[in-house]
């Protein structure tokens, strides 16, 4: 936007003068104001952190490996963005956060192939959980920057090939939209690196390119066979008449279909593989109207003919999840064929054996460049890496990339966090682990894919599902006992309509009441064990969708997953029983305000909510009764708009709270507990806040990818947002009560301090965590001090300081502030100032314990330029602390006393080192002296070897521990403890301070027999005197 | 009066910001204005002491970068100095923390050392001389405030026994062209494949020359050690010594 005095205004009189200046001052406040409230400069160091899991990982799309150097590969995720390892698939790091987080397909140009990588967004194996790309991207300096390249409406891209010859061609197969007709599919090329694209290959609006082959020794040859598929909520279908295999011979000028060999008929899915050591040999694989005509094809004459040569289970299962093929890059008859375990053929393709053991859904396999043996697979549980040709895989321990649909939380301490998975079960974990969230913090609750995992809200139980409620479980954790709890179908039942993600809902009212939904409300209110209907059939009941037992097109696939006129989301109001929401995914917003007895359909009935649409999630309001928030997600009938509408009024009126500052689909909504203008928002491309009550919305990007967030809750008391993310786990930002206090009153001022609360020295410590550094470890919250602050400029230029002062004003800890614009967070983990210590040949650990601030009243005193500011802050003790007053005073007493004495010792020894550094000086101006000086500093030297280490080194070398060693064990031991001085304790505490006493004695002992004659000689000499610094100028010394 | 010419320097201020600059070479050339001009051409050396906040230990550092490219950074603990990152014009050491005795870098790491000799006193200065070339990327928000990220490529490096790029990203601020944040892409170690990100504020003029007397560095994503310097000597008189590798006793 240009500034309106950028145009050319001329300031003709004062009064006009003045008029545009006030009104440009409005203009820059207007903007300032809004520059403020968005995004990354409103949220500053308020970060999310990851906690995982990785030990399930999840579904990865697409492995691609570096043509020349054998440490580099990267690998695209369903839900996860890309990642890429540099030491050869020991770890992965992620790279693409910033962008959707759907990967379709990576590819390195052969070219540059340190420097430019491509990535083609929107995952292509089709499933009903699949999200949605957003375009291609380019990287040129290895994945460090990536920009946008266009395609923007290709929804998922199934493929790049670049010429090895020319890095501005690159071809693209655009399988596109899954769930609408779309004109944006087929083949597309560039021919000036991706500025401008051309479609060179187009069949219909149902049919899109679904895998792309270029020939390595001639680039103009290419192979592109195209998909004819659709999904709806309620079906799916794979295969036509369209779907076909083409080849081009002309750089993708002219294309004709390479089809002899093949049956007649429709054809499904197909993928197409070029042995890179005999490009005229081809494998693909075959989705037919028949079965006896599916599965593997080979052509040895670069496609003019084709042979069948097997049609194995592994070969031919499900086409539309599986259907890659790739050939060892040394051996033509080397294959593998994706697959539910994945297959390899060492014979050209006759016979295939399974891959070894690891998680199934396999969607890449790749050979190591210059090792055959190497193999790295793709699943739906992460990556595989095997070092003897695919007998024994090992899975990727670092690649956090869970796909949840669901996650709750309880209110233990630390509260644990529950969610189920893509094909990868049920769990619950810790948000705080000693030394991290490690794999071994996850406990598996439930089999098959997961969904909603609830705790009791009262017991150390745990209801969790498989998918389309096929089993619904109660584990009682303690006990190790898990029995199966659905509601069954009973005499004079319909079948039961069952979401594969089926909802369940617990009560704050009533501990034992548990929900459940098919096309009925199921209510229990003994956990499971008998349950009543409580509604009527409350979806449209629409028959031409409840045929998902006929769903799959080509190849049948009744897996449950197009179930559909079925409850999907269940809420019981938090201020009243008898409230229950109940949303179906065929668009049905059913209201009883009489725990059931009546309901209502109160679906928004708006010009921009298309009839039918799936309601997502209600989110009943904690300030008013009548108040609920509504999400509908369009985007499985090919509609990407965000829904979001609030009621006041029990559902018979509703507003729209969405703007235009939101991308991407809504699945989620979350009110906070305090304040009801402060809402979360999860979309497909990330998280967005609210403090105005959906006036106007900001991205979230603090740490947090822009990942699908499907689900969000609030822990009350840490007042912690958790999300449920389908592609990078359990991501939380802690303690967000200070978005609570965000005003426009705040925002412009220069710097405000936001209230905290007491801060609690928590009596934690422990040995840390047992993972090693190729696996992925959770972050843990901090446990210190947080004092946070609202900035309106980052300080860039200047001095901004900040220390803590005690009750009586005395520094006992300097701090760091933040510079940013936004909110800072200063972290002051209770340290206080560590004690001088003696000066010895080997280093004291145990001296470098620094003493904890205990509770009180303190200070926090800054200046930033010429402007001073102190705020208050409260210390508290752990209030599970068991120590009395007196033991802690009697323990914060004697520590102190060890302080004082470790840097009384520390002094000490100074003084002497001084003594003997003069004594040596008269020895060497008067050589004469050596005789009467050499007692004086072999005195010296002997009581300073009782008092340091004086030889050795801080390994094994080390000499016997002196009394500073002593005396710095005990301090430590001290100054480490949450417990009541021993016995033990204060019996060594005795013998190092009389220890302590003893040398002080000796030392002045050594003094008075020495110095005067020291001083004499250093007079005779016209030496300096002996100069001692005083105390407290000493402990300011390095 | 006053107020008002007061208020129209800020419309314009809050105007400017991003209106200007199309390309690397100027934003550096105002950087290089910004913080001290041609006097940075005349700087032969820098001592800097500093401290290390490590849970409740302060920990005084020294540091020295001299233009002929000697280096060192010592590490007080315990009133015992620990030098670390001291390179005499050919060999790169440091102090074994076990044994308290010197020892040298391995070749690769003297190697990366020697590649960037010549930097001092920031590889900007004489840019285009020493081979080195820079590009505006954009301008990204950091830390809230507008920047202008440029890509500085300085020689390759060889890392594992294959030649790398020797890639930086700096991030300046808009208005005053001072440099906020710097990423690099970890190529070696347990963080390889991380970025590094050091943070810098609280410039404070030095004898005609600007300097970040607040650092933070951290990995992407990571938490940030705090740097505070305290005190910057320009042209310190430093003794051939400090940086020779001292012979085994």
């Amino acid at each position: 936007m240009q500034p309106p005095w950028r145009e050319g205004h001329k300031f003709c009189c004062m009064k006009h003068h003045l008029l545009i200046l006030f009104g440009l001052l409005a203009w820059t406040l207007g903007t300032a104001q809004n520059a403020v409230t968005r995004g990354k400069e409103l949220f500053g160091d308020l970060k999310a952190r990851h906690i995982g899991p990785a030990l399930m990982s999840g579904r990865v799309t697409d492995l691609e490996l570096h043509p020349t150097n054998p440490k580099v590969l990267y690998a695209g995720t369903a839900g996860g963005g890309v990642w890429k390892s540099s030491d050869g698939g020991a770890r992965f790091n992620p790279i693409f956060d910033d962008y959707c987080q759907s990967i379709g397909a990576v590819a390195i140009d052969p070219g540059q192939p340190d420097k430019v990588i491509w990535v083609g967004t929107g995952e292509t194996w089709t499933r009903n959980s699949v999200s949605i790309g957003n375009g291609i991207y380019k990287s040129v300096d290895g994945g460090i920057n990536w920009i946008k390249m266009g395609l923007e409406k290709s929804e998922r891209i199934a493929g790049i090939a670049i010429n090895p010859k020319n890095s501005n061609e690159i071809f693209v197969a655009v399988l596109g939209g899954l769930w609408s007709d779309s004109a944006d599919r087929g083949v597309y090329k560039t021919s000036d690196g991706g500025k401008t694209w051309e479609k060179i290959l187009y069949v219909d609006a149902k049919t899109g390119c679904a895998d792309l082959a270029m020939d390595p020794a001639n680039p103009a040859v290419l192979y592109a066979s195209f998909w004819e598929f659709r999904r709806t909520p309620w079906s799916f279908s794979s295969g036509g008449n369209n779907s076909a295999l083409y080849k081009t011979t002309d750089g993708g000028k002219t294309w004709n279909k390479i089809h002899n060999g093949f049956p007649g008929g429709k054809l499904g899915r197909m993928g197409i593989a070029i042995a890179p050591s005999n490009p005229n040999i081809l494998y693909t694989v075959l989705e037919t109207e028949k079965d006896q005509d599916r599965g593997l094809y080979r052509s040895d004459d670069a496609g003019a003919s084709w042979k069948q040569l097997n049609k194995d289970f592994g070969i031919v299962v499900r086409p539309f999840y599986f259907s890659r093929i790739n050939v060892d890059p040394r051996n033509p008859d080397v294959v593998v064929k994706c697959g539910l375990t994945g297959s390899i053929s060492r014979d050209g393709g006759k016979t295939f054996r399974d891959l070894g053991p690891m998680h199934s859904d396999i969607h890449d396999i790749v050979f190591a460049i210059n090792d055959s043996e190497r193999i790295f697979a793709a699943t739906d549980g992460g990556i595989y890496r095997s070092w003897d040709g695919g007998t024994t895989m090992e899975i990727v321990e670092n690649l956090p990339v869970s796909q949840f649909y669901h996650i709750s939380v309880d209110n233990e301490e630390p509260y644990n966090v529950y969610g189920g998975l893509q094909d990868n079960g049920s769990w619950f974990g810790p948000s705080s682990s000693p030394g991290g969230i490690e794999a071994r913090d996850w406990h598996s609750v439930g089999a098959g894919d997961g969904f909603r995992v609830l705790p009791h809200p009262g017991k150390y139980l745990v209801y969790s599902e498989m998918q389309g409620a096929e089993n619904v479980w109660l584990t009682d954790v303690a006990k190790n006992q898990v029995r199966t709890i659905q509601p069954l179908a009973a005499p004079g039942d319909p079948k039961l309509r069952w979401n594969w993600n089926a909802p369940m809902a617990t009560s704050v009212h009533q501990p034992d009441r548990f929900y459940m939904g098919s096309q009925f409300l199921h209510k229990s209110e003994d956990m499971g064990n008998t349950w009543t209907k409580i509604s009527p059939d409350l979806t449209t009941n629409d028959p031409a969708k409840t045929n998902a037992a006929e769903s799959g097109g080509l190849s049948r696939d009744n897996s449950g997953a197009e179930n559909h006129c079925t409850i999907f989301t269940i809420a019981e109001s938090p201020l009243a029983e008898n409230i229950i929401w109940v949303g179906t995914d065929d668009g049905n917003l059913q209201l009883t305000q009489d725990a059931g007895k009546t309901w209502k359909n109160v679906a928004p009935k708006v010009a921009e909510m298309p009839a039918g649409t799936w309601v997502y999630h209600v989110e009943p309001s904690r300030f008013a009764k009548g108040t609920a928030y509504v999400v509908f997600d369009g985007h499985a009938q090919g509609d990407f708009n965000p829904y979001v509408f609030r009621t006041t009024d029990f559902g018979a009126t509703w507003t729209s709270i969405i703007t235009p500052d939101i991308e991407g689909f809504a699945r989620n909504i979350q009110e906070d507990l305090q304040n009801p203008n402060l809402l979360f928002l999860g979309t497909e491309f990330g998280l967005y806040i609210t403090t105005n009550g959906g006036k106007t919305w900001s991205k979230f990007t603090n740490n947090m990818p822009a990942v699908a967030v499907h689900f969000i809750d609030i822990q009350p008391k840490t007042n912690d947002l958790v999300m449920g993310t389908h592609g990078r786990g359990v991501i939380i930002i802690d303690n967000i009560s200070i978005l609570r206090q965000i005003t426009d009153e705040v925002l412009n001022k220069e710097l405000h301090f936001f209230q905290t609360g007491p801060a609690t020295l928590f009596d934690e410590n422990s040995f840390g965590g047992t993972s090693g550094e190729t696996q992925f470890v959770g972050a843990n919250p901090s446990r210190a001090a947080r004092i946070i602050y609202y900035l309106k400029k980052r300080h860039t230029l200047g001095k901004f300081t900040m220390e803590i002062q005690d009750a009586n004003g005395k520094t006992v800890a300097e701090l760091t502030p933040g510079k940013s614009k936004g909110i800072n967070i200063v972290e002051w983990g209770f340290t206080t100032k560590a004690p001088k210590v003696a000066k010895g040949q080997t280093l004291s650990f145990d001296a470098f314990t620094t003493p904890r601030a205990t509770a009180g009243k303190y200070k926090i005193v800054g200046q930033k330029g010429n402007e001073s500011f102190a705020i208050d802050l409260e210390v508290r003790n752990d209030p599970r602390s068991e120590l009395t007053a007196a033991q802690r005073s009697q323990k914060e007493a004697t520590q102190q006393k060890l302080f004082d004495m470790t840097q009384g010792l520390a002094y000490l020894v100074y003084e002497l080192d001084e003594i003997v550094k003069t004594a040596q000086q008269v020895e060497a101006k008067n050589p004469k002296l050596a005789k009467m000086v050499a007692p004086v500093i072999s005195d010296f030297t002997k009581l300073k070897e009782t008092l340091v280490i004086t030889k050795g080194d801080n390994y094994v070398g080390a000499g016997e521990p002196q009394l500073r060693e002593k005396m710095a064990k005990i301090y430590a031991g001290f100054a480490s403890s949450f417990f009541a001085p021993t016995a033990n304790e204060m019996a060594n505490f005795q013998y190092v301070e009389s220890a302590y006493t003893q040398a002080q004695r000796d030392f002045t002992a050594l003094k008075n027999l020495h110095l005067p004659k020291l001083t004499g000689w250093l007079n005779k000499n016209q030496l300096p005197a002996l100069s001692i610094q005083p105390f407290d100028v000493f402990l300011k010394q390095p | 009066m006053k107020a008002i010419k007061l208020l129209f320097f800020l419309v314009l201020a809050a105007g400017s910001a991003l209106a200007q600059v199309t390309t690397a070479e100027e934003v550096v050339k105002k950087y290089l204005e910004a913080t001290g001009g041609a006097k940075w051409n005349t700087l032969e050396g820098v001592k800097m002491e500093a401290k290390v906040s490590q849970g409740g230990m302060e920990i005084p550092i020294e540091i020295v970068q001299l233009k002929d490219g000697r280096t060192y950074t010592s590490i007080t603990f315990q009133g015992t100095k620990i030098m670390q990152n001291v390179f005499d014009g050919n060999v790169l050491w440091g102090t074994n923390f076990m044994t308290m005795k010197a020892e040298k870098s391995d070749a690769e790491a003297t190697g990366m050392f020697k590649t960037d000799l010549g930097d001092f006193p920031s590889p900007f200065v004489d840019y285009a001389a020493k081979g080195y070339k820079i590009e505006l990327m954009g301008t990204e928000s950091i830390d809230g405030t507008n920047t202008y990220k440029v890509k500085l490529i300085r020689k390759p490096y060889t890392i594992e026994g294959k030649e790398v790029e020797n890639v930086n990203f700096y991030y300046f601020d808009a208005d005053s062209f001072i440099p906020i944040l710097l990423e690099t892409e970890i190529k070696t170690g347990q963080g390889k494949g991380m970025i590094s990100q050091t943070t810098m504020s609280d410039y404070q003029e030095v004898e005609g020359l600007y300097f970040p007397f607040s650092m933070g560095q951290g990995v992407k994503g990571g938490g940030s050690q705090p740097l505070t310097i305290t005190k910057v000597e320009l042209n310190p008189k430093v003794a051939t010594e400090a940086f020779t590798l001292p012979a085994d006793k």
